[in-house]
């Protein structure tokens, strides 16, 4: 319900990704693939990125052991990317897209693709990019215990306990 | 490097919020913007706030940044000529005068901007259309 | 605006009409969000599934161009239902009673033809908005883009005056203004009509105060709109009304303005054209002088946001270039015509500007320092008063006997409707991500990956599969004054019969297309609505590469050294 499609998140996305420096190079010199996309339905408008999944079907497509799960978080090594698309095919969710480097060159000198998706910002200090920049802050990180409570949440307002009107809110909202 | 945080307000849309500002003073670069807890913006920035600065590192994408006086010297449809601000300056009020003086103060036509001049400007503007060249023709886009 | 932007949240009920927040203004949408967060209910007016609609209570999706049908039948309910605040309207404002002779046959029914919108939601709406409590109007462009606008805006206040929804927190009625300092531009008096601060040109003592304060005798002729300058240089039949200079600040005309070919011969025609600005613009093409100025972050300025707020934007860096501030140049030129106006910093100009302005006294350069936001009216230099957040406290009006007005009119239909050769009806619209004539949005590197040239035209899906158009692909669109091509964006979100496009573009630029149609009073173009067709490009290779090398002379006439077959 959160977001209004401003899609700031896939620029902040690049930013963070791509580096500051971008705003000193060449208009044409950087890679602009962000790594969420912000799609819009007659209902609904949501950024669309990976889930992060427990036992990823894009990490067991993969037929060059470029994806790997680190501390939870699902990531795709591009140095061992072959474009192959297989990931993407797998991924249930649509997360995972095919992109053009403009920096690295096949071996017949045709410009490289490789598969692009979300990697939590794992190099940022301040956590993911998106988050940050998000105007409504209609993104959030969720995380184990965090999942517990809102499941725990949606069970109590679905029994129609006498939670108090805001907690019921906040579960319809959730939902 | 010379590291300076200066609070201003966005030039994007009428919301006006708070943006604060990281500038490098020495290779007087913008480096970041984010948001200050602005009355209306209360902490937030859209995709303009964030990243919309960097038109003034002139990145030749659409346009060229305007960087020196010109005049048409041959007329309409011959090129612009680089030229010092004293012959603009000299050239915009000879012929502004000459218009007045030929069919009066109300054949000239000034405009403010609705966009990053400020108020001090349209101010100057519609002080200069009224008091210099005598007439009330002034207006500004808040029409489109 | 009435309110400040901060109220938003804490109304029981908004009431958006007309108004696409999350793309013109995503920080007041915020707010929006936020107050359906905090329970308030919601009712979006407008032709299109816009974000406030998927999170509204209500969607009264209406057919564009009947905007007036649908407010005079909401009074027309609010009066017959008995839901009017009787007392508000007794004490607080006159024309009541003619106000309902002219809205009694604005029944539900009789406008649900041609609203498109069932009687039972018109009713149902109307019956949110007078007993929710805390109704607030917010309006956009959707509401003043159109030959008919001062009327709806009126109708609005109505609604707002008979169910006292004025001069308490969180009410009031709110256009939302699309420029970062088009309210500031307003209350310097860029406008033919007023001097700084609202002050009538045509009323006596205020003229002489301001002939006494400039030392120089005034007009006492209200000037003509920036809208009517391709008239008064092509058609107008009185040489004396006729315009043969134009000092352009800031702004590029030949992009923004209606019915572009119109505009390029008036540039052209006119004997002499100025233009001040940051970037070579459409306009600069038609210019005898370019005087290259300062832009945001290279000099301090005062902007006036939408809820008249005034605040400090500072100079961040120094301006590269031999550039000048816009004052400084015209006072440069103004000291060559034999009138010195000598400032020397903005301090001084400011300073002056609210000695002459009653309602902005309170605004000291002292207090925006400090990083205030000062609401005017603020009326006092003391430290106490920082402004004023919602007008008409008390129901006290701008009236000389202080109450509001009603201020009834009769629906009219905009000037070019569909017919057999443009079967669909257009409108602009906003870009979330560019900014007005697109000179500092599009010169930003982010800005311009996320959307780029030739825009996209939005259509229903039906439409699309009538003309066998498929997404992305390159089309032609035609109305009577001109036509552009652009990407084909099939969207539910968009009526059958309907297009929009964004106005930023300038291959796809679709002034090429709009009306120059004016509303009589506030002189805005009817942009919101003409008729046009859209046409299939066989050759898609063709058009591609028609696009890019139009992209590419674009910018070579815009002064950039290009290296030719940039991807479009």
């Amino acid at each position: 319900m959160l977001c209004i499609g401003c899609r700031t998140c896939m620029i902040g996305c690049v930013v963070a990704h791509e580096g500051k420096h971008i705003f000193e190079v060449d208009p044409d010199g950087y890679d602009f693939h962000p790594k969420l996309k912000v799609i819009k339905t007659f209902n609904v408008s949501v950024p669309v990125q990976c889930k992060h999944c427990e036992a990823p079907a894009c990490m067991a497509a993969c037929k060059s052991d470029a994806i790997h799960i680190v501390n939870g978080t699902v990531i795709i090594r591009t140095e061992k990317c072959i474009g192959c698309k297989s990931c993407a095919e797998a991924c249930p969710f649509g997360a995972i897209q095919m992109v053009t480097l403009g920096s690295a060159r096949n071996a017949d000198g045709a410009p490289r693709s490789v598969a692009n998706k979300c990697d939590l910002c794992q190099d940022q200090p301040k956590g993911p990019a998106c988050l940050r920049v998000c105007p409504t802050a209609a993104l959030r990180l969720v995380k184990e215990e965090d999942l517990g409570q809102t499941l725990k949440n949606k069970r109590l307002a679905t029994l129609g306990l006498a939670l108090g009107a805001e907690a019921q809110k906040q579960a319809a909202i959730g939902a | 490097m010379t590291i300076k945080r200066i609070q201003s307000t966005c030039a994007y849309c009428g919301a006006g919020c708070q943006i604060m500002f990281t500038v490098d003073t020495e290779k007087n670069k913008i480096l970041e913007a984010e948001p200050a807890p602005g009355r209306t913006n209360d902490g937030t920035l859209c995709l303009k706030g964030h990243y919309g600065w960097d038109y003034l590192n002139d990145p030749q994408i659409l346009s060229k940044r305007l960087t020196k006086p010109m005049i048409r010297k041959g007329g309409k449809g011959s090129p612009l000529e680089e030229v010092e601000w004293d012959e603009a300056v000299r050239y915009t009020a000879g012929r502004l005068a000459e218009i007045k003086a030929k069919h009066g103060p109300n054949s000239i036509m000034c405009t403010g901007s609705a966009r990053g001049s400020g108020n001090e400007a349209n101010y100057v503007m519609q002080k200069f259309a009224r008091v210099t060249i005598g007439t009330n023709n002034v207006d500004h886009c808040a029409r489109i | 605006m009435s309110m400040g932007v901060h109220e938003i949240e804490d109304a029981a009920l908004l009431f958006v009409f007309g108004y696409n927040g999350a793309d013109s203004h995503p920080i007041v949408a915020r707010r929006i969000v936020r107050a359906k967060q905090k329970g308030a209910k919601i009712i979006c007016c407008d032709p299109r599934r816009i974000e406030t609609a998927r999170i509204a209570d209500m969607h009264l999706q209406l057919k564009g161009g009947t905007n007036l049908l649908l407010v005079n039948a909401l009074a027309n309910v609010i009066i017959e239902e008995g839901l009017c605040d009787d007392d508000f309207i007794e004490k607080h404002s006159t024309g009541f009673e003619e106000f309902k002779e002219v809205i009694k046959k604005y029944t539900p029914e009789g406008v649900a033809e041609r609203t498109e919108i069932s009687a039972g939601e018109i009713r149902k709406a109307a019956r949110m908005y007078a007993q929710s409590g805390r109704s607030m109007i917010l309006y956009g462009m959707g509401v003043c883009q159109f030959g008919q606008a001062v009327d709806v805006v009126k109708g609005l206040a109505n609604l707002a005056i008979m169910t006292g929804n004025f001069g308490r927190p969180a009410v009031g009625i709110g256009p939302v203004r699309g420029q970062n300092n088009v309210q500031g531009a307003c209350d310097m008096g860029a406008l033919p009509n007023v001097y700084p601060g609202y002050q009538s040109v045509t009323v006596p003592a205020i003229r002489e105060k301001f002939e006494k304060a400039w030392g120089v005798k005034l007009s006492d002729q209200p000037g003509i709109t920036l809208t009517n300058v391709p008239h008064h240089v092509l058609h107008e039949p009185d040489p004396k009304k006729r315009i043969h200079a134009y000092y352009i600040m800031g702004e590029d005309p030949a992009q923004s303005d209606p019915d572009l070919a119109e505009v390029r011969e008036s540039l052209e025609k006119c004997d002499f054209v100025i233009l001040q600005d940051i970037y070579m613009n459409k306009t600069g093409q038609y210019a005898d002088v370019i005087l290259p100025a300062t832009g945001w972050c290279e000099h301090d300025a005062v902007y006036s946001c939408c809820d008249r707020g005034f605040q400090k934007a500072r100079k961040l860096i120094e301006p590269t270039g031999d550039v000048k501030r816009d004052w400084e140049i015209i006072g440069l030129i103004s000291k060559a015509m034999g009138r010195p106006m000598e400032y020397t910093n903005t301090v001084q100009i400011w300073n002056e500007v609210i000695d002459l302005c009653p309602g902005f006294m309170g605004a000291t350069d002292e207090k925006l320092e400090k990083n205030a936001c000062i609401q005017w009216p603020c009326r006092s230099k003391e430290e106490h008063d920082m402004g004023t957040v919602f007008l008409h406290k008390d129901g006290k009006f701008a009236h000389p006997d202080g109450k509001a007005k009603f201020a009834p009119s009769e629906w009219r239909p905009p000037q070019e409707l569909e017919n057999e050769e443009y079967p669909l009806s257009f409108s602009t619209v906003r870009e979330v991500g560019h900014y007005s004539v697109r000179t500092m949005s599009g010169n930003c590197r982010t800005l311009r990956n996320l959307e780029d040239e030739p825009g996209w035209i939005q259509m229903n899906p039906e439409d699309c599969g009538e003309l066998g158009l498929r997404h992305g692909e390159l089309v032609k669109v035609r109305s009577k004054r001109g036509y552009c091509i652009t990407r084909c964006l099939p969207t539910e979100r968009v009526k059958k019969g309907a297009t929009y496009m964004t106005y930023q573009w300038w291959i796809g630029a679709c002034n090429e297309l709009t009306i120059g149609n004016l509303d009589p009073i506030s002189k805005t173009p009817e942009y919101k609505y003409c008729a046009c067709r859209v046409e299939k490009i066989e050759d898609q290779a063709w058009a591609e590469k028609h696009v890019r090398e139009e992209y590419e002379e674009i910018r070579a006439n815009m002064g950039i050294q290009t290296k030719g077959g940039r991807a479009a």
